[in-house]
């Protein structure tokens, strides 16, 4: 297309625009056809290759001498105490840079120029670090606390062999409510998932601000549990199912469940177990924990994910990296870290009771709990390909950009 | 000829005797003596004797215009410039994330083209944005000219007072003040219980300011921005040269007549000016929006770029619709300009 058609092409555009433009039909993006990258399933589990010029340091190395551990993580996830204490044991420094989503972590990390040792990345962006060589790969013999994991993540599906990453948190997706201001429960409800589709709570309704949790909530209302879907009729439903839970009760889409529940600002909310593990100490004083609840499907049939430690290969200190990662998966330091952080490590001996004695957790929220059987029955929000997430994204911003 | 009441002052100097009736026309417009230089004229023959008997090198002052010019590059054309790069740039085939183009001869119109597919996700918010800014810039001009004509024109000794009053905001950052705000108005803040207290509001139904009403948010951006303008119209009124509306009053005119026959014209061009000043940010606003609503239903332009600019593979829309948009919000801007330039040669 010249310069010129394409003026005119926007001219056009402008005078048409208040009568809209094709929703998921839009034209290929430049760049779109890309690299072909293995999409993990557990019916397709993927062992992604470890470059020649990549590959794992060897064994039996020193910890580098009064190093700098540059730590790359998202914002307040991490329980600062645990790197004060690793740094004591190997005699390092560290320093704690935050990201707010994984595409900003991802710009960075692409221009090469940050020399960052440890990173927290989502499971569904692993294949492009990979191949953009931007991980360095694990060598087992460093990390021997890997058997403190729960089983399902000693060869998991998106890692085979776990030679790029260590689990790091897990949790569910489901709804929270308030019981003393909302009449339903949903452990009783026909379907839960349509809880917020109730317009006597009109302003008092929440989803989370993320694409794919948002999209997914659509799918589950009405049953589709293919979280993963590329058919554009059933994303366009889920949209249409959103546009009607705005026109009933005035959603507003945020990451605040662990705060505005307690607050009592909103009463149902789409919600991530952990925050809502964290959400009583959000109470204000004298109101008890057991307003508060967690809703997840009790036969697990709904949606679960891990998020992962890796090191990078633009890291100075890898042999201090695997210490790290080691370091991570001993049941003392994940439970230190699970008290700071509400979400939970799948690492043997993290559970409800240890929670509730340590009083990390109150018995009104042990449903946030997530168990390893999850990781069996539940769905994972996994890597799209390119057009089906195009889809997924402009849907999103249809229903963000309202009627 | 009119007298002056007793004790005007003279709004001018004397009129030479000719002027009054005397034999004397040589002073008179279509006499035989030589036209007065225009102001352009008057301005270029004093820049000339200033540049004649100045001790400073030739083009001292241009000098002191490169701080700004660098500035103005660095902070200004260069981000502009990125800006529009990854707007005509391409995707990273691996990360699917943006990939600048810097040379303008290999620029696609590919993003530019995707937002006009986008245009019925993008008009909703857009329309929205230009009603909630033309509802919250009204209102504030009309809180803002009253305080800013109350600070120059009576305030008296308290002036300076005022004058910090008015400054105190921007000591705290705008999120902070946005912040303290969500705490004012929710279910349990102190806004409804003002409320309940006055009986305007039951205890059993309060107001939820944060569930997503087009009002809060209309006025996150009113008292967001109308400090800004306040400083502008009060900088702009204590210029008016008040000998301009003594002069009115001499005339005849009232209290009312005078404000509007003369205040309000010479102070159109600062009202202008400080209308810019809060609306441009207010079109591009998004964390307002955000913080006291985050509903679809009141989501603005700025809201669906941000959206755009947190997914990898739609930053390039992102930054085409941030063109766009700029694009947009030129077109008063050059009115703005004109009517500038237009002002100044009126007053000349």
């Amino acid at each position: 297309m010249s310069r010129r058609e394409f003026m005119r092409m926007a001219a056009g555009g402008a005078a048409l625009a208040g009568v809209g433009g094709g929703l998921l039909g839009g034209c290929e993006r430049p760049g779109h056809a890309g690299v072909a990258i293995p999409l993990p399933r557990k019916t397709n589990p993927v062992r992604w290759p470890v470059y020649s010029d990549n590959e794992p340091i060897p064994d039996g190395l020193a910890p580098e001498k009064g190093a700098t551990l540059q730590i790359y993580n998202w914002v307040a996830y991490i329980n600062t105490a645990v790197l004060d204490s690793f740094c004591k044991k190997y005699d390092c420094r560290y320093t704690l840079t935050t990201f707010n989503t994984m595409s900003e972590a991802i710009s960075k990390l692409q221009t090469g120029e940050l020399d960052f040792d440890i990173f927290f990345p989502t499971i569904d962006v692993l294949g492009p670090l990979v191949e953009g060589k931007l991980l360095r790969p694990i060598n087992h013999s460093y990390v021997p606390n890997i058997h403190q994991a729960w089983p399902d993540f000693l060869n998991p599906f998106y890692d085979l062999d776990w030679q790029y990453t260590v689990p790091y948190t897990i949790y569910t997706t489901g709804m929270a409510w308030r019981k003393d201001l909302v009449d339903e429960d949903p452990y009783t409800m026909a379907n839960p998932w349509a809880m917020p589709w109730q317009e006597k709570y009109r302003g008092k309704v929440a989803i989370l601000d993320d694409y794919r949790e948002g999209i997914c909530l659509g799918l589950m209302k009405q049953g589709i549990f293919d979280l993963n879907t590329t058919d554009v009729a059933q994303i366009e439903s889920s949209l249409h199912q959103l546009q009607e839970l705005q026109s009933l009760v005035n959603v507003q889409i945020d990451n605040n469940d662990y705060s505005e529940v307690p607050s009592g600002q909103t009463w149902i909310h789409h919600a991530w177990s952990g925050d809502m593990a964290a959400a009583w100490e959000y109470l204000p004083a004298h109101v008890s924990a057991d307003v508060l609840g967690y809703w997840f499907p009790p036969d697990g049939k709904g949606p679960v994910a891990n998020d992962a430690i890796s090191m990078l290969t633009s890291g100075k200190n890898p042999v201090l990296s695997h210490l790290f990662l080691n370091y991570m998966l001993d049941l003392p330091n994940a439970l230190t870290n699970i008290g700071f952080n509400g979400y939970m490590q799948p690492i043997e001996g993290v559970t409800a009771e240890k929670l509730i004695k340590l009083q990390y957790l109150p018995e009104a929220l042990v449903s946030t709990v997530v168990l390893p059987s999850n990781f069996r029955t539940g769905i994972e929000e996994l890597q799209l390909p390119p057009d089906a997430n195009d889809a997924w994204e402009l849907a999103w911003l249809q229903f963000g950009g309202g009627l | 000829m009119a007298t002056a009441p007793p004790g005007a002052r003279p709004l001018a100097p004397a009129a030479p005797s000719g002027r009054s009736g005397g034999r004397g026309g040589a002073h008179l417009r279509g006499g035989s003596s030589p036209p007065r230089p225009s102001f352009r004229e008057r301005m270029r023959a004093r820049t000339e004797q200033d540049r004649r008997e100045s001790w400073r090198p030739r083009g001292f002052w241009a000098l002191l215009a490169i701080p700004g010019s660098i500035c103005l590059l660095v902070f200004f054309v260069l981000p502009f410039y990125v800006v529009l790069s990854v707007a005509a740039g391409t995707l990273d085939p691996i990360f699917q994330s943006p990939v600048p183009i810097w040379n303008p001869f290999w620029w696609s119109a590919a993003n530019f083209a995707h937002l006009y597919h986008e245009a019925g996700i993008l008009w909703p918010p857009f329309a929205r944005t230009i009603v909630y800014s033309a509802i919250a810039s009204a209102a504030s001009l009309a809180i803002a000219y009253p305080v800013a004509y109350f600070v120059t024109r009576y305030a008296g000794k308290r002036k300076t007072l005022f004058l910090i009053l008015l400054i105190s905001p921007f000591w705290v950052s705008y999120m902070m003040r946005m912040l303290a705000w969500i705490d004012l108005l929710q279910v349990t803040g102190w806004v409804n219980r003002v409320l309940e207290w006055l009986h305007v509001v039951s205890r059993n139904h309060p107001v939820g300011w944060l569930a997503g009403h087009p009002a809060t948010v209309i006025f996150g951006l009113i008292y967001g921005y109308i400090p800004y303008l306040i400083i502008v119209l009060y900088a702009g009124l204590d210029r008016i040269d008040g000998r301009l509306l003594e002069a009115s009053r001499d005339l005849g005119l009232g209290r009312w007549r005078t404000f509007w026959r003369v205040t309000v014209p010479l102070s159109r061009q600062t009202v202008l000016a400080g209308m810019f000043i809060t609306v441009l940010p207010m079109l591009g606003d998004y964390y307002t929006n955000q913080l006291l609503s985050a509903t679809p239903g009141t989501t603005m332009i700025g809201n669906t770029i941000e959206g755009q600019l947190e997914i990898a593979n739609l930053q390039g829309d992102g930054a085409a619709a941030s063109i766009a948009l700029l694009v947009l919000l030129l077109l008063p801007m050059i009115y703005y300009v004109r009517s500038t330039a237009r002002a100044s040669r009126e007053n000349a």
